[in-house]
């Protein structure tokens, strides 16, 4: 797929902005704080219509304002496709619109419209970081691809919390209550681990190759889902009752230490290197090089299943690794139809036919094709 | 905001009051202010009576809790309604939204919200006792719980079934489909599987 067209009104630094991007590679070179990275995350918000950054929601709005607009036309197999994302600044709060060829959609509908696989530095991490780093890498990619994922995941969520409140004592000990929450939980968890085990499986798969052809086969890389319930069949009878099975031995426990102790919202990935853990064995390189191996197979799993070659947003993440890394990685994903690339200076090694543009305070110019 | 000293003190204070109410932000507080200010006084008088008429006539009815000036409500001293049917809702508001369709002939229990613990709202912050109650007196045959198709309304409804069903007294759900004059294509896979589920035979 690609974005032949995104228009940006009062979103972060940029007050207007209409861009119509190449295909192929689109290099987007700036000082740090002009608006490279701004316009990543807004052609990202187009697919998952939510930030890929942290930080507080409202200042996604231009300073002094209340309503930011990101537009975007992309042509996608079954056609060209005008997707909307309206912010509005409320005294409750910031409210998101979407739209897709300008009729308004709920968030469900709206997310993976187009598809998109980010990479920012913090995905460096991915190895050495905390299991919530590698359960959102998972999400991310299944919210976009699996229809059905997300609302698994919300009706999961939703009854985590109400749960979690049981627990703690917000209102008078229930156990009918709990067991509704249970039930609601073993039937939404169910479908989230199903999917995640499918996704592990292939992006497993994938990454396991690749890896391998960099290292020239001397070293073993296996990803391995690591669900915080174990079950013997990737099947939803099995799971569904093991969970249930799972959530009646902790029960006791649960209400001594009024928290929930079972489930995927404890799920991890476990990443292993010729068979011992590369976060506590591998050196720096070789975790850098699993993480990039994630990263492509993350792409070439969402390209196989939905047919479709997803966007590609890189935000300063080539600079973070060297030539040969940096190089390696775009020649593995060579199969990408549009991708966008932020860095502060122009990166060594870019492919032939690169489209490179400067951003100055917000204003964005195409330069001499390199 | 800054005291400007554009806009008088009693302005503000007014798109202050409106800005708390639901849906209303702070620029449609100040239009409906500045509408205010060109109209004639005696329409002003009628609204901020009328607003007040609703806090100090209205009350819950102490049968059913839906809002109501006597007590019990017109609809529970109705002798033309059926007792054998008790429609279980939310909110006194969700009661104006059956009674519009007139397909329905019994009478109402107002929760007064739904179950929610991240909000302290169990069963016992709810007219769930009452409605306990209510059963016992009335006998009626069947519970119609009309809560609504989100996860705060579906526990609610399961609750109250696993509550009300060792009493011997049918409870049935709303069924969910698709809206009229919909079309299946746009409907979200949730609905039309649970249009599914809830299938008829024609
Ligand atoms: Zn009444």
């Amino acid at each position: 797929m690609q974005l032949t067209r995104i228009a940006l009104s009062n979103f972060r630094n940029y007050a207007q902005l209409d861009l119509e991007p190449s295909p192929g590679l689109n290099v987007i070179v700036g000082a740090n704080a002009q608006g490279k990275s701004n316009l990543l995350e807004a052609i990202a918000m187009l697919g998952t219509g939510k930030s890929f950054r942290t930080g507080r929601e409202s200042d996604l709005i231009r300073e002094g304002i209340d309503l930011a607009v990101i537009g975007g036309d992309a042509r996608v197999r079954a056609g060209v496709v005008h997707l909307g994302c309206t912010l509005t600044k409320s005294v409750r709060g910031m409210r998101k619109h979407y739209t897709i060829n300008g009729q308004g959609v709920r968030y469900a509908k709206f997310l993976g419209s187009i598809k998109v696989v980010t990479f920012v530095p913090a995905d460096l991490q991915l190895v050495v970081g905390p299991p919530s780093l590698r359960r959102g890498f998972l999400n991310m990619a299944l919210a976009q691809e699996e229809r059905g994922y997300y609302r698994a995941f919300v009706r999961y969520q939703k009854a985590l919390q109400q749960k979690s409140a049981l627990l703690r004592g917000s209102i008078a000990p229930d156990e009918e209550l709990l067991a509704i929450y249970d039930h609601a939980l073993v039937e939404s968890g169910t479908q989230v681990m199903l999917m995640r085990n499918h996704l592990v499986a292939a992006i497993g798969r994938h990454a396991q190759e690749t890896h391998a052809r960099w290292t020239a086969g001397r070293e073993t890389f296996a990803v391995r889902y690591a669900p915080n319930v174990p079950f013997e069949a990737p099947t939803a009878d099995s799971i569904g009752s093991a969970f249930a099975a799972r959530l009646r031995e902790v029960a006791p426990m649960e209400r001594a230490r009024k928290t929930t102790l079972a489930g995927p919202h404890r799920d991890d990935v476990g990443l292993w290197l010729d068979g011992g853990s590369l976060a506590a064995y591998g050196s720096q390189g070789q975790q850098r090089t699993a993480v990039l191996a994630l990263k492509v197979a993350e792409y070439n799993v969402m390209k196989d299943r939905s047919g479709e070659a997803p966007l590609l947003l890189l935000d300063d993440v080539l600079s973070e690794l060297d030539e040969a890394r940096a190089a390696a990685f775009l020649t593995a994903v060579g199969g990408y139809e549009q991708a966008f690339v932020t860095a502060t200076h122009l990166p060594a090694g870019l492919p032939a036919g690169a489209h490179v543009y400067s951003v100055v305070q917000a204003s964005v110019r195409p330069e001499v094709a390199c | 905001m800054p005291a400007s000293g554009s806009i008088a003190g009693p302005v503000q204070a007014l798109i202050n009051e409106f800005s708390k109410l639901p849906t209303v932000g702070p620029k449609t507080a100040a239009r409906l202010v500045f509408y205010l200010l060109n109209r004639p006084r005696h329409e002003a008088q009628s609204l901020s009576e009328a607003i007040l008429a609703v806090k100090d006539k209205v009350r819950f009815c102490s049968v059913c809790f839906s809002l109501t000036e006597e007590d019990p409500c017109a609809l529970c001293t109705d002798e033309r309604r059926d007792r054998a049917t008790l429609c279980v809702v939310a909110e006194a508001k969700d009661i104006y939204a059956i009674e519009r369709t007139a397909a329905f002939k019994g009478r109402y229990h107002v929760l007064g919200g739904l179950i929610s613990p991240m909000d302290g709202i169990g069963p016992a912050q709810l007219h769930v006792k009452e409605l306990i109650e209510r059963i016992g007196e009335e006998a009626p045959a069947e519970i119609i719980v009309a809560t609504n198709p989100n996860a705060e309304g579906e526990a609610t409804a399961l609750y109250l079934s696993r509550l009300i069903q060792p009493l011997g007294v049918s409870v049935t759900r709303l069924a969910y489909g698709l809206p009229i004059g919909g079309d299946l294509d746009y409907a979200d896979e949730i609905t039309v599987a649970k249009a599914i589920e809830g299938r008829r035979t024609l």
